[in-house]
């Protein structure tokens, strides 16, 4: 078989058709940066990334950052505060959702009604709009506490108490250690016996008691090496102890219930998804409710819920963005002061996106790897 | 069954327990007082529910400062629309009763001959009333504020004529199926000629929720060829067109919206060639949103392509149909039906999301109620809750209405393709 | 540089390896400096004469105005969706001077972090959307300040029934700000040089702010001056009223706010200007929206003069390229200085605030129009 002439040959015409497509996407994009340098610099706006070292100027509050540190470190102050927000967002809200996901199946007319209340409440309103309301309705109403107890929850901060660390506490971290070990020793013991002999284990009782006893006897063995470092009223606002700002507190509430009302949407599906001989084959066990979900129903939904779930963490992190409305400063808002600071817009923005996508491909890689590793468990 | 990967993976039926005839203390056993656990959690829930309902209802009917919404309501809705350009808006709004009522009539027809026929299972009953009764309920707080006969008289006005153009529609044979969808089209495209049209009002004058459709709309409209191109692409054979799609889609949904918009708000004018004229802001707003949600259309298109059974194709290459026609023929209309309920939760997303104009300066809905209370009758006395609350609802009956419906549609949608 | 640039971005954007050919792209269409016409005009070709903005905008027939939506007194929004307040009457009296009307204007409300750039790119011809005058803005922003039109000054508010009298009480102290301003910068560089210690809360908006200030959150409220006052003059009865409040009596910095243009647009520059210089001169003759007609038979050759009115025969025409009668159209449509004063943030008004240093120097304060001739 002789080959076709080049411009009848479909392997020539793919590449060629190819070749012609990436030319065009590259001029055009190539057209839009040219543009943009253009433009730029006809208006005399600087195109390079050196404005990164500027000093700031602005202060950055709840944080030790000076006007004399430069815009970049102040990015950096940024993006913590958003790593912190979204992480520990994350955390409540799985959990706040995986608990209004069931109470939405509950037998319980009201608790049902309630859940379904709550879901559809939030669910249909810009989180925009239940930041704002969180942060002025329910967090600045919160009174100015004047003396600091144990913990505090004003309008001003909310503290908890925070461990110290003192001396000797690395005699206490090895006896930590050789509790850890000396529990999970009796635990796996515990476990051979039960499959052995088929007495009650027992092994977190086991375990943890032993655990606790050898933590106990390490405490007071080291001196006391852990102190209690709790909050103090200071002439104004706090000082000492884990502390979080108002407005971390406001966006990390609104996040995480607006989250939670997407997740537990998915917790719902997910578990109506599993079959419903799983549930029914439990109950002829004798399994409890509490069992009957905790150890059959939710392990399979689970898997069911990975990747939309993984979406909702994203947009999770992604929502943190705009605590650009109530003053918190996360890496979009710091970004923004410094636009309006004179940071030149098209870098700091171009910067801005990197940052986030850096966030989501690496939550996207932590999710995929976690899904490969259920669904394997699966099909075994 | 088509799942998107960003919607919900499972169709979520509605609580299908059984109702069987109790008597209310039977009931009430059954269902709140089963167990001792039961019993703690009704009373939990209810003390929460009650004081919950005690503040609210305190809030709207007593404490609330309503004034504000009373004397701004055209601010809220339309802003600085000019005001005697308003029949524009009021013109369109029938133009759509119209069209939409027709197109309600004729795929109500459509359906009733297709029960009729035992090709797809009844719909199920449900009132009216719960149907539609956000919608009357924020008809009836807008004509509340309102206050006037002639804006009583006009709505009035317009829910006729939606209603005698739903019958209008129910005649029509129902094998014009498309029919219904074109007229749908045909008067959202009057109804905008209307307003923008004949010396009419540019949409840098928009504002208030109209601005909030307006972008919501136009977003998903024109969204949805290109995230239909680029689902296509990221599905094509040819590696280089896929590496393009894959990494615009990719680089686009890690990204906030908000920075999006920014992109959109500051850089969009300096894209263009030197001289250009900068598009209005929102122009540029519309252009981010589009280029952030034909990311996410194009996902959702793309679950509908995985859908489409691997047969089909090669069924229609057997015919000698070209990869070209049976994309066009065969896959897309196939996959592009089994999407429209994960659409309209996207566009669903998208309504609210446009809320975040506000952070550009926009003045849709949410900036609107954020920027009245600087007016010197209501300076100062911290009236954003009510405007908040107020815009907060728009946004809750506009979003929970069409989640019901996209839920309907699901269901019907799972029916008929079994 | 550019080409830095070029690859900074592309690596940024597309994440793909066309950096390479980022070096010579350049070169084939950066000379066209000289048909982006008025708008586009470059730092780097200032001066350019005749045919800038002022000819776009009267060939346009619209002034576009780039301004504030949410500063009371100074930009918002009435119910009826038209905008109101000082800087939006300057807009206005710019497109009298202009374009002879006052209604020729399209308003832009702009944000703090826009307003530059949408300067720049043209999108506005002219901002005035109380914006202070630095020397790096007038430098680095490519922007332009004309005469002021308000002398502000930034100060502090407190709770009445607080010990606070000066900032050194403060050290350590919470203070609510709006962002994007120069009151954030001021703010950090005076308690640094007072050595003091303090938290900034920076607000996108005023309500947030109030409600954060309202419930303790943060000690002190730094504003410019004329805000405060206007705040504290609308303070909710429910609150304790304007008596609740106290400002300080510190000034922390100067904050002459007024019209800005683009750099590069000299006639358009000089117009605006001596439009604003106008309503100052007409208070000064006494010259008032009401007496305008009057005042145009004025026997005095420098009113004569001022209005346009023919003074030996001729019309006087300092060649700013405006009508003859701008000065008349202006104070016609707008009123001068002391009206708009007055009509907006007054005593009348709910900011209510005094003339102060913004009376004219014939009265001890700032405003010194150069003379008309």
């Amino acid at each position: 078989m002789s080959r076709p002439a080049p411009w009848r040959d479909v392997r020539v015409l793919r590449i060629a058709f190819q070749a012609a497509f990436l030319v065009a996407v590259v001029a055009f994009v190539l057209w839009i940066v040219d543009n943009t340098v253009g433009n730029l610099e006809r208006r005399g706006i600087r195109t390079s990334f050196d404005f990164l070292d500027q000093p700031a100027g602005f202060r950055i509050p709840g944080s030790d950052f000076r006007t004399s540190q430069s815009i970049g470190d102040a990015i950096l102050v940024g993006v913590e505060t958003t790593m912190k927000v979204s992480a520990i967002g994350i955390v409540l809200a799985f959990l706040l959702g995986v608990f209004v996901g069931v109470a939405r199946l509950s037998p319980n007319w009201l608790v049902r009604r309630a859940a379904a209340l709550y879901v559809e409440s939030l669910r249909n309103v810009p989180v925009l709009a239940i930041i704002f309301f969180w942060y002025l309705a329910v967090i600045l109403r919160l009174p100015t506490v004047e003396v600091a107890g144990l913990f505090v929850f004003s309008n001003r901060a909310f503290a908890v108490p925070d461990l110290t660390l003192e001396d000797g506490i690395e005699l206490f971290g090895i006896a930590a250690l050789v509790g850890l070990v000396a529990a999970a020793v009796v635990w796996r013991w515990r476990t051979r016996r039960f499959d052995a002999t088929g007495e009650p284990h027992h092994r977190v009782l086991w375990g943890a008691g032993l655990l606790a006893a050898v933590l106990t006897v390490g405490f007071f063995a080291a001196g006391r090496p852990i102190g209690l470092d709790t909050p103090e009223r200071l002439r104004f606002g706090f000082a000492g102890g884990l502390r979080m700002s108002p407005e971390f507190a406001g966006l990390l509430i609104a996040l995480v219930l607006y989250t939670a009302s997407h997740i537990a949407e998915v917790v719902r599906g997910s578990i109506l998804a599993v079959q419903k001989g799983q549930g029914e084959a439990a109950d002829a066990l004798g399994l409890s409710p509490f069992q009957r979900l905790r150890f059959v129903v939710l392990p399979q939904a689970f898997r069911i819920m990975i990747p939309p779930l993984a979406n909702h963490f994203l947009n999770l992190v992604k929502n943190s963005s705009l605590g650009v409305a109530i003053a918190l400063p996360e890496v979009t808002r710091v970004v923004r002061i410094a636009i309006s600071q004179r940071a030149p817009a098209p870098q700091s923005i171009v910067m801005l996106m990197g940052i986030y996508l850096v966030f989501s491909l690496s939550i996207a890689l932590v999710t995929n790897l976690v899904n490969r590793r259920l669904q394997l468990k699966g099909r075994t | 069954m088509s799942t998107s990967p960003l919607q919900e993976p499972i169709p979520v039926p509605e609580e299908g327990q059984p109702i069987t005839q109790l008597g209310p203390r039977e009931w009430a056993r059954q269902n709140l007082f089963r167990t001792w656990f039961d019993t703690a959690l009704t009373v939990v829930f209810s003390l929460i529910l009650a004081w919950a309902l005690y503040r609210a209802g305190r809030f709207v009917f007593f404490t609330g400062r309503w004034e504000i919404i009373d004397r701004n309501l055209t601010n809220l809705l339309v802003f600085r629309f000019p005001r005697d350009e308003l029949w524009r808006v009021w013109t369109g709004l029938f133009v759509l009763a119209g069209t939409f009522g027709v197109a309600a009539g004729s795929a109500a027809r459509t359906r009733d001959q297709a029960v009729a026929e035992g090709r797809v299972a009844p719909p199920e009953e449900r009132l009216v009333l719960r149907r539609f009764g956000p919608v009357l309920l924020l008809v009836a707080v807008l004509l509340y504020f309102a206050g006037t006969l002639s804006a009583f008289l006009l709505t009035a006005g317009v829910a006729v004529v939606a209603v005698a153009a739903r019958f209008a529609g129910y005649r029509v044979p129902p094998n014009r199926a498309g029919w219904g969808f074109a007229v749908g089209i045909l008067g959202l495209v009057a109804a905008f000629t209307v307003i923008l049209g004949f010396g009419g009002v540019g949409w840098d004058r928009w504002g208030g929720l109209m601005l909030t459709i307006f972008l919501a709309v136009g977003g998903i409209t024109i969204s949805f060829p290109i995230g239909v191109l680029l689902a296509l692409g990221r599905r094509s054979t040819f590696p280089a067109v896929r590496v393009v799609c894959v990494g615009y889609i990719e680089l686009i949904r890690g990204v906030p919206l908000i920075t999006v918009l920014f992109m959109g708000a500051f850089m969009l004018g300096f894209f263009l060639p030197p001289g250009t004229e900068t598009p209005s802001l929102e122009t540029r707003a519309l252009v981010a949103l589009v280029v952030f949600t034909s990311a996410y259309v194009a996902e959702i298109v793309r679950g509908g392509l995985q859908s489409v059974p691997r047969g089909q194709i090669e069924a229609a290459y057997a015919v000698g149909l070209s990869p070209l026609r049976t994309t066009a023929l065969i896959v897309l209309p196939q996959a592009l039906r089994a999407v429209i309920p994960a659409m309209v939760g996207q566009f669903i997303t998208l309504f609210k999301d446009t809320s975040l104009v506000a952070i550009i300066g926009l003045t849709e809905l949410l900036g609107v109620s954020s920027i009245v209370t600087s007016q010197p009758d209501f300076l100062g006395q911290g009236l954003i809750f009510e405007t908040l609350v107020f815009a907060a609802f728009v946004y809750w009956v506009g979003s929970y209405s069409m989640s019901r419906e996209s839920q309907r549609l699901e269901r019907r949608l799972g029916v008929g393709q079994r | 540089m550019r080409s830095t640039l070029i690859r900074q971005l592309a690596i940024a954007l597309i994440g793909v390896v066309f950096v390479a050919s980022g070096c010579n792209l350049g070169g084939d269409d950066d000379d066209d400096g000289g048909e982006a016409g008025g708008e586009t005009q470059t730092q780097t070709q200032p001066g350019q004469t005749g045919g800038d903005l002022l000819q776009t905008v009267t060939s346009r027939g619209r002034l576009i105005c780039g301004v504030n939506d949410a500063v009371p007194g100074f930009g918002f929004v009435t119910e009826g969706g038209d905008f109101e307040g000082f800087d939006i009457d300057y807009c206005r009296a710019v497109a009298a001077g202009i374009l002879g009307d006052p209604e020729a204007v399209d308003f832009r409300p702009l944000t703090a972090e826009q307003r530059f750039t949408a300067l720049q790119a043209g999108e506005v011809d002219v901002l005035i959307r109380n914006t202070t005058w630095t020397s790096s803005r007038d430098g680095s922003e490519g922007a332009r300040f004309l005469t002021t039109t308000f002398y502000d000054g930034q100060g502090m508010m407190v709770q009445a029934d607080s010990e606070f009298q000066e900032l050194e009480d403060l050290d350590g102290a919470t203070i609510c700000v709006l962002s994007g301003t120069t009151t954030e910068l001021n703010l950090a560089a005076q308690f640094e040089a007072r050595n003091l210690d303090f938290e900034p809360l920076s607000f996108e908006d005023n309500d947030p702010l109030q409600q954060a200030f309202q419930q303790g959150r943060c000690e002190a409220w730094s504003s410019d001056l004329s805000q405060l006052a206007g705040i504290r003059s609308n303070w909710p009865d429910g609150e304790g009223g304007p008596e609740a409040l106290r400002i300080l009596d510190v000034t922390m910095s100067k904050e002459p706010l007024g019209p800005v243009v683009a750099d590069g647009q000299e006639d358009f520059a000089d117009a605006v200007n001596w439009i604003v210089i106008a309503t100052i001169q007409a208070e000064e003759f006494g010259i008032t929206s009401e007496n305008i007609d009057e005042q145009l038979n004025s026997e005095d050759p420098e009113v004569q003069r001022f209005l346009g009115q023919p003074v030996e025969g001729e019309p006087f025409d300092p060649g700013l390229n405006l009508d003859a009668e701008f000065a008349a159209n202006v104070v016609r449509a707008v009123g001068n200085y002391g009206e708009i004063f007055e009509r907006n943030v007054g005593p009348d008004t709910g900011l209510g605030l005094e003339r102060g240093l913004n009376a004219l120097w014939t009265e001890g304060g700032l405003h010194y129009p150069p003379p008309y001739r």
